[in-house]
């Protein structure tokens, strides 16, 4: 698939203002999900919202343009009911919203996710930082970030817990394996954030009258190049099952043998 | 016909519900304990523009609609019944009788800081003669020159202890009848205005209650809200608000009881079985959850009613009815549910039921409101 050129008109006159774009995506309240009696999940009943590491990454821009100045806009891809979403996240501080809308678009898979955003980004909305969450609270494949960054040609850092920004470049602290990695990147940059970077704000009654006021730029499927085809197929969906044998032991000397031999038989001791 | 809350309501609804897991839920059992005023909790609520919702922002509020906050005196008492009444009584009827009745310097200096939530208000018009019988109250305010002068004891006041703002209701002409009596303003700190200590009570016990006595108190004729000879119509328009208040507060008791029944019938085995299998139990939730979303209804309802700017006081008196009777009924069954645990300090139904018991009384009690709603429908 042919790609947009990375980085739009505004990055080309190297303006220093810190535009910050936000990626957010609308899910599943995991609490609202039935398991059925056969195993199955049930969403007959479910309500959404803004995937939990999203809403710290909002925050985190928030802040950030707090601190640095300059403008948040928060991008999303979705179906029309995540229309409720974009308001969710512009009464959470963004200035203005994209809203990439198509009924097909609520079962993306990440490189399609990260593909239509690319082409979004780079064709209605002017940035110098990406902001994501380090995945997504549905499915949390944790790619559509770095993919978004490859498509968009520019340096990304993923689970990062402390953002500076500075004379052109963003220090990211990220948290890998037991020790932590500070980076330097060049702007325009992304960034995946882990929860630890901001605590999200419960938005006020007039925070979430004034997101209706806020600006919306909606995209449709057909303003896109055609979206490819998915990586990865999701056959089925099931609820994880946990089998409990309930068997009792007590401190004694005899039942610590047999419970010994119980983890022994099942391959927990060997 | 539509059933939907907008976007806007869903999301508020969504934000108070958060805050309220965060913020009310894990001190209500504490507040009620100690029967604190959580003050902290109240500059929390006031930040977020929770304690002016339906008041225009041009007077420090929020700018919302009336059903959106009883959204969220419905969320707030899921947690926390005493502390959803507060904001009940400050929004329904202290922010609201000054934006109805009130001129425009009153609503400048009073209205502005109540709404930002940075003042409390109080409605001060029960006395220990008169209750459901408002025309036996005894306060009277004298006229001399520009000033009154209030002579008189009033009781059972909500915020009496701590509030900024009263709004008293009480005789400028005992012969005038229904027209006799006048609302007036007066600030805590006014020479004469005596609040009481705090009584102790069965529930609701974070919410302060107490006397408010008037004592050769001069206030300027400035401070009267609305006309003279105004006060009793205000204060009935001040129950029809304040009713859907106590409505959507005996709402969200309702809720809770249903959440606290559901998920400890889930737990708890009996027989060999979770209880929630066993009929009795699980035809006590079905009951709860049906007049849950019955109660709602008629909240929401009187609530929309007055969005639309139609008559909503038999409305509002049967919302507050249902309500509150299905929220005394159904702690009892929660408690019940519970058993033995139940019973206990610190289950969360035994404060749910003893705080129930005050929305069949206050802002009217359930006989009255059958008085309000008998004589609209056989006029």
């Amino acid at each position: 698939m042919q790609r947009p050129s990375a980085l739009g008109p505004y990055q080309k006159q190297g303006i220093p203002m810190l535009d910050i774009i936000v990626c957010f995506k609308w899910v599943v309240d995991e609490a609202f999900i039935r398991r059925t009696s056969s195993g199955d999940l049930d969403f007959s009943s479910v309500d959404y919202k803004i995937s939990e590491y999203d809403r710290n990454a909002i925050e985190a821009a928030v802040r950030l343009r707090e601190e640095c100045g300059g403008s948040v806009t928060a991008v999303t891809v979705g179906p029309p009911e995540a229309a409720k979403g974009v308001k969710d996240a512009l009464s959470r501080g963004p200035d203005r919203a994209v809203f990439a809308e198509d009924p097909l678009f609520g079962g993306l898979d990440p490189s399609q996710t990260a593909a239509v955003l690319g082409q979004v980004i780079s064709s209605k909305t002017p940035f110098n930082l990406i902001i994501c969450g380090e995945g997504s609270g549905d499915v949390y494949s944790q790619q559509t970030g770095p993919r978004l960054a490859e498509f968009l040609g520019i340096p990304c850092a993923a689970y990062v817990q402390k953002l500076t920004v500075k004379e052109g470049r963003v220090t990211a602290e990220r948290k890998v394996e037991g020790f932590i990695e500070v980076d330097s990147l060049p702007l325009p940059a992304l960034v995946t954030v882990l929860p630890d970077i901001a605590t999200p704000r419960i938005p006020g009654v007039k925070d979430t009258l004034m997101a209706s006021k806020k600006a919306v730029i909606k995209v449709g499927k057909n303003e896109l190049t055609a979206v490819p085809p998915p990586l990865l197929k999701t056959k089925s969906v099931r609820a994880a099952r946990v089998e409990r044998e309930c068997e009792k032991f007590t401190a004694e000397v005899e039942d610590i043998k047999r419970f010994v031999a119980a983890l022994q038989k099942r391959g927990v001791l060997k | 016909m539509n059933f939907q809350l907008t976007e806007e309501q869903e999301l508020i609804r969504k934000n108070i519900r958060e805050f309220a897991a965060k913020y009310v839920e894990p001190i209500a059992a504490e507040i009620d304990e100690n029967e604190r005023h959580p003050t902290e909790l109240f500059k929390k609520l006031a930040e977020g523009g929770w304690m002016g919702i339906p008041i225009p922002t041009q007077y420090g509020g929020s700018g919302a609609d009336y059903l959106t906050n009883a959204i969220v005196v419905e969320e707030i008492s899921r947690s926390c019944s005493s502390t959803g009444f507060t904001v009940s009584i400050h929004v329904g009827i202290a922010c609201m009788l000054i934006l109805l009745f009130g001129n425009e310097e009153q609503k400048k200096k009073y209205l502005v800081p109540l709404a930002k939530g940075e003042h409390m208000g109080a409605f001060v018009l029960t006395e220990p003669g008169a209750g459901t019988d408002v025309m036996a109250a005894t306060t009277t305010a004298a006229k001399d020159g520009d000033f009154y002068v209030l002579n008189g004891t009033k009781t059972f006041i909500s915020n009496g202890p701590l509030a900024d703002t009263y709004l008293v209701f009480c005789w400028t002409d005992k012969a005038a009848g229904r027209k006799g009596m006048s609302s007036f303003i007066i600030p805590r700190g006014t020479p004469g205005l005596i609040p009481g200590e705090h009584f102790h009570k069965m529930g609701l016990r974070s919410s302060q209650t107490s006397e408010v006595v008037f004592k050769d108190c001069r206030v300027h004729k400035d401070n009267l809200l609305g006309k003279e000879g105004a006060g009793l119509t205000n204060a009935m328009t001040g129950f029809d608000h304040g009713r859907v208040g106590i409505a959507a507060q005996s709402v969200g008791i309702l809720q809770a009881a249903l959440d606290e029944s559901i998920r400890y019938s889930k737990e708890r085995v009996q027989m060999g079985n979770p209880i929630a299998r066993h009929q009795a139990i699980s035809w006590m939730i079905a009951d709860m959850a049906t007049d849950l979303e019955a109660a709602r209804f008629l909240t929401y309802h009187a609530a929309w009613l007055k969005d639309q700017g139609k008559p909503f006081s038999k409305e509002a008196s049967m919302a507050k009815l249902f309500a509150a009777e299905k929220a005394m009924h159904h702690t009892i069954k929660a408690v019940q549910i519970h058993g033995g645990y139940g019973y206990i300090k610190g289950a969360k139904v035994e404060r749910l039921m003893r705080d129930a018991k005050i929305t069949e009384i206050y802002e009217g009690t359930s006989e009255a409101q059958r008085m309000v709603i008998s004589g609209n429908v056989l006029r």
